[in-house]
C-alpha cells in the first residue's frame, strides 16, 4: 500500500515537472503533452546501433529508473509514509544515487558510439567533482539530527529548518544535487549542442521513454531529498503533511529547472576546480560551524 | 556446525581463490589490481561473518572492516598513480614488458 | 536462521559468479562492471548478515571505485573493447592451481576449526550505527585517524607520481635530459 502511494506520488510529481518544464520553454500549458509524448515513444521503432554492447545498452535505462526509485524509497513524504525507514537512510540515498554513474557509464559504453562514450566518461569526472559535496552536507545534517534515520532528520527540524540552521550546507547540497541529476548547467554527459545528446544520443523508442522517465524521477528524488534534509520535510502550517512534502519537492525541482534555464553550461575542468578548491573547504567549514553550534546551543 | 557461518566463509574462500588466480595470471597491471580487490573482498566477507556470528557485541570487528575498505581505496589510488607514471615512461603497463623492474 | 543462510548463499553465489566473469570476459568495461556487481553482491551479503551500515557503505563505495577502475582499464588495456579476442593472461595453470589450493586451504581451515556457539541475534541497525560511531571516536580513534592520514598520504603520493615530469627550464638541461632518455632506451 505504502509502496503504491509513494510510486504514484513520484509519477505525479514527474508529470507535473514535465508539464512545468514544457511551460517554461514553450510558454504554453499543455497538461496532456508528457503523456502523449511518452505514448508516441512507445509506438516508435526502438533502433539498435551497430555492434552494441547489448547487455549494457538494455540495462542502463532500467538501472537508472530503479536507482531513482530506490533513492526515493527511504525518503518520508509524511509521518509513516515511507517505503523503508532504514537506520542508515541518509547514507542509503547516497548509495543508491552512486549507481546513477554506473547507469550512465553503461549507457555511454553500450551503444558503441563516440558521442555517447564521451558523455558517459564525462559523468565520471563530474562525479569526482560533486560526490564529496553530496556526502559532506548530509554529514552535517545527520550531526544535527544525531541519527541517519530520515524520519528523525525531519523531526529534528520541527523548530528550525536546516536551510536556516546551515544555509551553507543547503547551497552546496543543492548545487551537488543539480550536478548529480545532470540538469543544465551541469548537463555535461548529455550536452545538447556539443555532444548531440551524449548518452541520450543513441536511444530511441521505448528505451528513450524509459530513460526520460528515469531522468525526471531522478530530479524528483533529489528534490525530495533536499526537502527532507533541508526544508523540514512534511512540516508546515495549515495544509496536511503530504501536501507540504509535495509543494516543497516541486518547488525545489522547479528552482533546479530555473537555475538551468538562466545559467550557461559549465566546463568540466572549471567544475572540478571549483568543487575541490572552493566547495570542499566550504563543506568542511559547514561541518565545523554546525558542530560548534551543536556544542554551544543546547 | 553452523551453516550460515560456513556458507559465508566458503564464499570468502572462493572469492579469495578467484582473486589470487586473477592477480597471478593477468598480464596487465589494472587487471592484477582487480584480482587484489577480489582478494580483499573475500577478506571483508570473512570479517563481517566473524563479527556477526561470533562477536556481535565487539565493534572493533566492524572497525576492522572499515580499515580494510580504506586499504582497498589506498591500493587503488597508489596503483593507478604508478600505472600512469609507468604508462608515461614506457607506453604500456603490461607485466610481460616490465622485465626492467627485475633487479 | 535458515532464511538468513539462504540469502547469504544467494548473494554469495552472485558475488562468485560476477567474480568469475571478471576474468572471463574480453571486454574491459564489462570486466570492471562485473567486479562492481561482485562487490555490490558482497554488500548485499553484509545486509543479509544484518550489518546494515557496512553493507550500505560497501555498496556506495564500490560503485565509484570500480567505475574509476573501468576508465583506467579503457585507458591502459591494448584491446578495451575486447573485439580482437586477445589473451591477456600468462602462467595460467600455475595460477589456477594456486587459486584452488588457497581457496581449498581457507575452506578446510573454516571446516576444521571449532567456531563455538553462533550468536543468533544481532544488535538492531540503529544501535549498530551508534555503537560503531562510539567505537570509532573512542577506543579505535587512533586507528581511525591513522587510516585518515594514510588516505591523505596516498592521495598526495599518487598525485605526485601521476603528474607529468615538467619540461626542463633551460636548453642545456633539455639536451641532457634527451640524452638520458636516449640512453635509457
Amino acid at each position: 500500500m505504502t509502496i503504491a502511494v509513494v510510486l504514484l506520488a513520484l509519477l505525479v510529481c514527474a508529470w507535473l515537472l514535465a508539464v512545468i518544464e514544457a511551460w517554461l520553454t514553450t510558454g504554453r500549458l499543455r497538461p496532456a503533452a508528457p503523456l502523449l509524448a511518452g505514448l508516441s515513444h512507445l509506438g516508435r521503432e526502438s533502433l539498435l546501433p551497430r555492434k552494441p554492447d547489448r547487455l549494457f545498452f538494455e540495462t542502463a535505462p532500467v538501472l537508472l529508473l530503479v536507482v531513482a526509485v530506490l533513492g526515493a524509497a527511504v525518503l518520508p513524504l509524511a509521518p509513516g509514509l515511507v517505503i523503508a525507514d532504514l537506520a542508515t537512510g541518509a547514507l542509503f540515498v547516497n548509495a543508491a544515487l552512486a549507481y546513477v554513474l554506473v547507469a550512465l557509464i553503461m549507457a555511454g559504453w553500450g551503444p558503441n558510439g563516440a558521442y555517447a562514450m564521451v558523455g558517459g566518461w564525462r559523468f565520471l569526472g563530474q562525479l569526482i567533482a560533486y560526490a564529496m559535496l553530496v556526502v559532506m552536507p548530509i554529514t552535517a545534517v545527520a550531526m544535527r539530527a544525531e541519527s541517519l534515520l530520515t524520519s528523525t532528520i525531519v523531526t529534528s527540524q520541527a523548530g528550525l529548518w536546516n536551510i536556516v540552521y546551515q544555509p551553507l550546507g543547503f547551497v552546496l547540497f543543492f548545487i551537488a544535487a543539480m550536478a548529480l541529476a545532470f540538469r543544465a548547467p551541469f548537463d555535461l554527459p548529455t550536452a545538447p549542442g556539443e555532444l548531440a545528446g551524449g548518452v541520450d544520443a543513441e536511444y530511441t523508442g521505448v528505451r528513450l521513454a524509459v530513460l526520460r522517465l528515469a531522468r525526471l524521477l531522478l530530479v524528483i528524488t533529489l528534490a525530495a531529498a533536499t526537502t527532507v534534509f533541508y526544508l523540514g520535510g512534511w512540516h508546515g502550517p495549515l495544509l496536511p503533511p503530504w501536501a507540504w512534502s509535495l509543494i516543497k519537492t516541486l518547488a525545489v525541482a522547479v528552482s533546479m529547472l530555473l537555475a538551468g534555464h538562466y545559467l550557461p553550461r559549465i566546463r568540466e575542468a572549471d567544475l572540478l576546480g571549483w568543487c575541490w578548491k572552493l566547495g570542499i573547504p566550504l563543506a568542511l567549514l559547514n561541518i565545523l560551524i554546525v558542530g560548534l553550534m551543536i556544542l554551544v546551543v543546547p | 556446525m553452523t551453516p550460515v557461518l560456513i556458507v559465508a566463509l566458503l564464499t570468502g574462500a572462493i572469492l579469495f581463490g578467484i582473486g589470487l588466480y586473477g592477480a597471478l595470471s593477468q598480464t596487465n597491471l589494472v587487471m592484477i589490481m582487480m584480482g587484489v580487490e577480489l582478494i580483499l573482498a573475500g577478506a571483508l566477507v570473512n570479517l563481517v561473518a566473524f563479527w556477526r556470528f561470533l562477536h556481535p557485541e565487539n565493534y572493533a570487528g566492524q572497525m576492522f572492516v572499515l580499515v580494510v575498505m580504506t586499504v582497498m581505496a589506498v591500493e587503488m589510488a597508489v596503483g593507478f598513480g604508478i600505472a600512469i607514471a609507468r604508462f608515461r615512461a614506457k607506453g604500456s603497463v603490461e607485466m610481460e614488458e616490465a622485465g626492467d623492474l627485475k633487479g | 536462521m535458515f532464511l538468513q543462510a539462504f540469502f547469504v548463499a544467494v548473494f554469495g553465489l552472485a558475488a562468485i559468479g560476477f567474480g568469475v566473469a571478471v576474468f572471463r570476459t574480453a571486454s574491459m568495461v564489462r570486466s570492471a562492471l562485473a567486479l562492481l556487481f561482485s562487490q555490490a553482491a558482497i554488500g548485499c551479503m553484509f545486509l543479509a548478515m544484518q550489518s546494515e551500515f557496512l553493507g550500505v557503505l560497501q555498496i556506495m563505495m564500490m560503485a565509484t571505485e570500480m567505475s574509476i577502475m573501468a576508465i583506467f582499464m579503457v585507458m591502459f588495456m591494448m584491446d578495451p573493447g575486447g573485439l580482437g579476442g586477445m589473451d591477456m593472461s600468462h602462467q595460467k595453470r600455475f595460477s589456477i592451481g594456486a587459486g584452488v589450493i588457497a581457496a581449498g586451504a581457507a575452506f578446510a581451515v573454516a571446516l576444521v576449526s571449532d567456531w563455538g556457539p553462533v550468536t543468533a541475534a544481532a544488535p538492531d541497525a540503529a544501535m549498530q550505527t551508534r555503537e560503531l560511531g562510539i567505537e570509532m571516536l573512542g577506543r579505535s580513534m587512533l586507528i581511525f585517524e591513522t587510516a585518515a592520514v594514510t588516505i591523505l598520504t596516498a592521495m598526495i603520493a599518487a598525485t605526485a607520481v601521476a603528474i607529468p615530469v615538467r619540461e626542463p627550464a633551460c636548453n642545456d638541461d633539455k639536451d641532457k635530459n634527451d640524452k638520458d632518455r636516449e640512453a635509457s632506451r
